[in-house]
């Protein structure tokens, strides 16, 4: 399939600092590509030089495989573009009601007859009851999702959302969200939306493209890039992470939680062992001796053991922190349990990591 | 509510009067061909001054907050400055170039040039406070520069247009001095000639009932065309700087634009000055000279009323500023409309109906200071409430919370919380006020005691005998003040703290 949205080198500095080193981006059509960045990374930047809102220093921005910006030769102007946008928090025209926000961008006959307007709405899922409302009026779930109807009203064939759910809370987050992906997948507009929030890039996305310091630092599908991320910050940056120091023998790797095999190639070494603190499992043990129940399999003797520090119950899940018996008391790791009875403070547990595990080279 | 009742004390007693000694005048008044000409005349300077005030304003404003226009700085201060520049100072400058500048065109043009900067302050406040996003949002969807302005810059700015139209509009209406100055006759020189035919305070009275009225109807008028629309910002958006429109090759243009506002608004005052002050060296200098004893006197008595009524100003609007940005509704309304009738009355019916007042009732106020005081800073209250109302509306209201969380009462969250925060928005307003104050002269001419002069006041009686070598002086002391004024207006108007540096 032909890429939507093509970026290509893109540099954009401020002074001497550059805010986008090179950034190489496509995105198939009918897609949606989520940028995760932290806070300066560069992701709005990028975004507001896809729009044309301002111009790149260098590098190229194709859409549809029309060139719309290449730096000191081409700068299409916004509004030539046809590239829909949903700002921060909607940026509804506080002065026109929600059907005349959405109808905007419309042709004046389409825009009276007021067909598209309707349309739009209830792709969002909001019915015609909140045409004549004003922006004031509306929730903040209701903005964003007649932001998102407005910017989809022409038909752009790429949309770009700018930390579209932001400051909204958990539960509405999450039916926004699906409205909004409902809505994009039915009119089957490409997406690049940007946003801060990793649970979000993961479960938006259909690929999620990392921005850290100007760079792409990884693209991946959304469990790839939790499952195998390139580098130990950017595992940390995704998602909860440990991080062992260890040695690597081939297929296998010992540290302080024991012999554990690593996924992907062969390595040998110092390593640095990433795990997910969902990939360790407890045991509860008495007396140096595991007590299990009678249908779990037997705990391995060379188990590691750890004595629990902590545990922060949060609804669903737990997360546990120990501190590692073996090498005198040494390493601290998390675990997350779904376990509703988990270990409390001072009770001692047995250790097993499921699956895989990452390594990267030694850090220093 | 106290407050507002003492502001609208001269508008009481006017009423009060024109009742007492009957109507029959205001409706002679609009049954003779004469004075209803006059009206006309009244509404025609207004209805023709108004739009090009807007047009003026909004667009000076859009080019200094939004483009690259080259020395947007200097060039704001440049055009806040007519504003602060006394009117009868520009009135006689405007009226010395003669000819075509006299009657229709000259008062018309006089009050375009000078009162624009109010929807300039205004719409800059305004377009500082936009979300950025909405402007993109709408090139996204397709639109041009140009197009974006009409459709999304432009609507947002009606409130501040709007308001800066009024207080405009008013003014225009009871304007005097500056319509003596060049012969132009209206409704409210019609009133002044009637009180000092008869010298009968009720017929003036009677007549000031028509301006109350169509004051009325503006306020009315104002409030329907800015409707229920909430303009603040629905969502806080990014805290973004706003992109400027880059002028490119329109840049000469602009800067043509902008040099020719600026040369009529207060290149012709200050020219003329200068041309006063050369002559005033060899012409006027035995004149001259022998004024410049009463300089000094004139500028103390000048700053001592204008500082007094402008902190007075201050203590008025404070409430009603809060009042109005904070508890809308339609109590607050009435209170902040309230003080807009005052500055409906012609300068001299107002001054007339506290001297009355204060003869009757408080006669240790009648032929003071204090009364003089009382009158301007009851005057000019509407303009630093719309001052007030301009930075107080920015403060997030969740300061005010914490602070009330904090323990601090309504009183010391005012003291510690928003006006530390709003002081510069708060000197704005008092500086414009002050400015105003020095550039009053009917309100000054009949309050002032007889044994004290003011710059306005001497410089009037020189120039009225068109000695203006001799009435330079006291002019260039109220241009300088009103261009230090016009600095603190430029650079604070509506500002808060802490946001001073976005």
């Amino acid at each position: 399939m032909v890429a939507e949205l093509a970026c290509e080198r893109v540099v954009k500095a401020y002074g001497p600092r550059p805010v986008l080193a090179g950034v190489d981006l496509n995105v198939a059509g009918g897609t949606l590509t989520a940028i995760l960045g932290a806070s300066g990374s560069g992701k709005t930047t990028l975004l507001r030089v896809i729009m044309g809102f301002i111009e790149a220093d260098a590098g190229s921005v194709a859409v549809g495989g029309k060139v719309i910006a290449a730096a000191g030769q081409v700068h299409l102007a916004p509004d030539k573009r046809a590239i829909g946008y949903v700002a921060q928090e909607g940026a509804l025209f506080p002065h026109l009601s929600a059907g005349d926000n959405v109808g905007f961008g419309l042709a004046r006959a389409e825009r009276k007859r007021g067909v598209r307007t309707t349309e739009v709405l209830e792709l969002v899922g909001l019915d015609d009851s909140y045409a004549p409302r004003r922006p004031h009026e509306l929730s903040g779930g209701e903005q964003r999702r007649v932001a998102l109807a407005r910017a989809l009203a022409p038909r752009p064939p790429l949309v770009l959302l700018d930390e579209p759910f932001s400051g909204l809370d958990a539960a509405l987050r999450g039916e926004t969200r699906a409205a909004v992906l409902h809505a994009l997948t039915q009119e089957g507009t490409t997406a690049l939306l940007v946003t801060h929030d990793q649970a979000e890039a993961l479960s938006m996305g259909t690929e999620v493209a990392v921005l850290r310091e100007g760079r792409l630092v990884q693209r991946a599908a959304p469990a790839r890039l939790y499952q195998a991320p390139v580098d130990a910050e950017l595992a940390q940056f995704v998602g909860d992470a440990i991080l062992l120091p260890g040695t690597a023998d081939g297929a296998h790797v010992s540290c302080a939680l024991g012999r554990l095999p690593i996924a992907g190639h062969q390595v040998h070494g110092d390593v640095q062992v990433m795990v997910r603190p969902e990939q360790i499992q407890l045991r509860r043990v008495d007396g140096g001796r595991a007590r299990h129940a009678t249908n779990d399999p037997p705990v391995d003797a060379r188990a590691p053991t750890a004595t629990v520090v902590d545990h922060t119950y949060q609804g669903p899940d737990t997360v546990i922190a120990l501190r590692l018996d073996r090498d005198g008391g040494g390493s601290a790791v998390r675990a997350r349990t779904l376990e509703r009875d988990a270990p409390g403070p001072g009770e001692r547990v047995a250790l097993e990591v499921l699956g895989e595990v990452i390594v990267y080279p030694p850090t220093g | 509510m106290l407050v507002a009742l003492l502001v609208a004390l001269p508008v009481i007693i006017t009423v009060v009067q024109a009742l007492h000694g009957g109507l029959s005048t205001a409706v002679d008044a609009l049954k003779d061909s004469s004075p209803r000409a006059l009206l006309v005349n009244s509404l025609l300077v207004t209805a023709v001054s108004a739009p090009v005030c807007c047009v003026l304003g909004v667009g000076t404003a859009y080019l200094v907050e939004r483009t690259t226009l080259p020395g947007r700085r200097i060039w704001t201060l440049l055009l806040v400055a007519p504003l602060t520049m006394p009117l009868f100072v520009t009135s006689y400058a405007w009226a010395t170039l003669g000819g075509a500048l006299q009657g229709f065109l000259g008062a018309a043009g006089i009050i375009a040039f000078s009162y624009y900067p109010v929807v300039f302050l205004l719409t800059i406040v305004s377009l500082r406070g936009m979300d950025p996003a909405l402007e993109e949002t709408g090139r996204s969807l397709g639109l041009s520069a140009r197009r974006t302005f009409w459709r999304v810059i432009l609507p947002q700015l009606r409130p501040a247009i709007l308001g800066g139209a009024l207080l405009v509009v008013l003014d225009t209406l009871v304007e005097f001095d500056a319509f003596v100055a060049l012969k132009f006759q209206t409704f409210t020189i019609h009133i002044y000639a009637q009180y000092q035919l008869s010298f009968s305070s009720s017929g003036a009275a009677a007549l000031s009932m028509i301006s109350l009225l169509l004051c009325v109807l503006l306020l009315f008028v104002e409030l329907r065309l800015r409707g229920g629309a909430n303009y603040t910002r629905v969502a806080h958006g990014a805290r973004r700087t706003q992109t400027r429109q880059r002028l490119g090759r329109a840049t000469p243009v602009a800067l043509a634009a902008t040099s020719l506002v600026v040369a009529v608004g207060l290149g012709i005052p200050v020219g003329v000055l200068v041309y006063w002050l050369t002559q005033s060296s060899h012409l006027g200098f035995v004149y001259a000279t022998d004024n410049l004893r009463y300089l000094w006197p004139a500028t103390m008595t000048s700053v001592g009323v204008a500082a007094a009524s402008a902190i007075l100003a201050l203590v008025f609007a404070v409430p009603i500023a809060i009042l109005a940005v904070r508890r809308r509704g339609p109590i607050s309304t009435v209170i902040e409309r309230v003080t807009y009738l005052s500055f409906a009355l012609p300068d001299l019916v107002a001054a007339i109906a506290l001297a009355y007042a204060a003869s009757h009732y408080a006669r240790f106020l009648y032929g003071s200071l204090t009364l003089l005081v009382l009158a301007d800073a009851i005057l000019f209250v509407p303009f630093a409430v719309v001052a007030m109302r301009a930075t107080i509306g920015q403060l997030e209201p969740a300061l005010e919370d914490a602070a009330r969380s904090l323990g601090a009462g309504g009183l010391r969250t005012l003291v510690r919380v928003v006006f530390p925060l709003s002081r510069p928005g708060l000197a704005a307003a008092g500086m414009l006020v002050f400015a105003f104050v020095l550039g009053d002269l009917s309100t000054t001419q009949i309050l002032l005691p007889p044994n004290l002069y003011t710059l306005g006041t001497a410089f009037a009686a020189n120039a009225s005998t068109v000695a203006f070598a001799a009435a330079a002086p006291f002019a260039v002391v109220l241009a300088l003040l009103s261009m230090a004024c016009a600095y603190v207006v430029m650079s604070r108007f509506g500002k808060v703290r802490g946001l001073a540096a976005r």
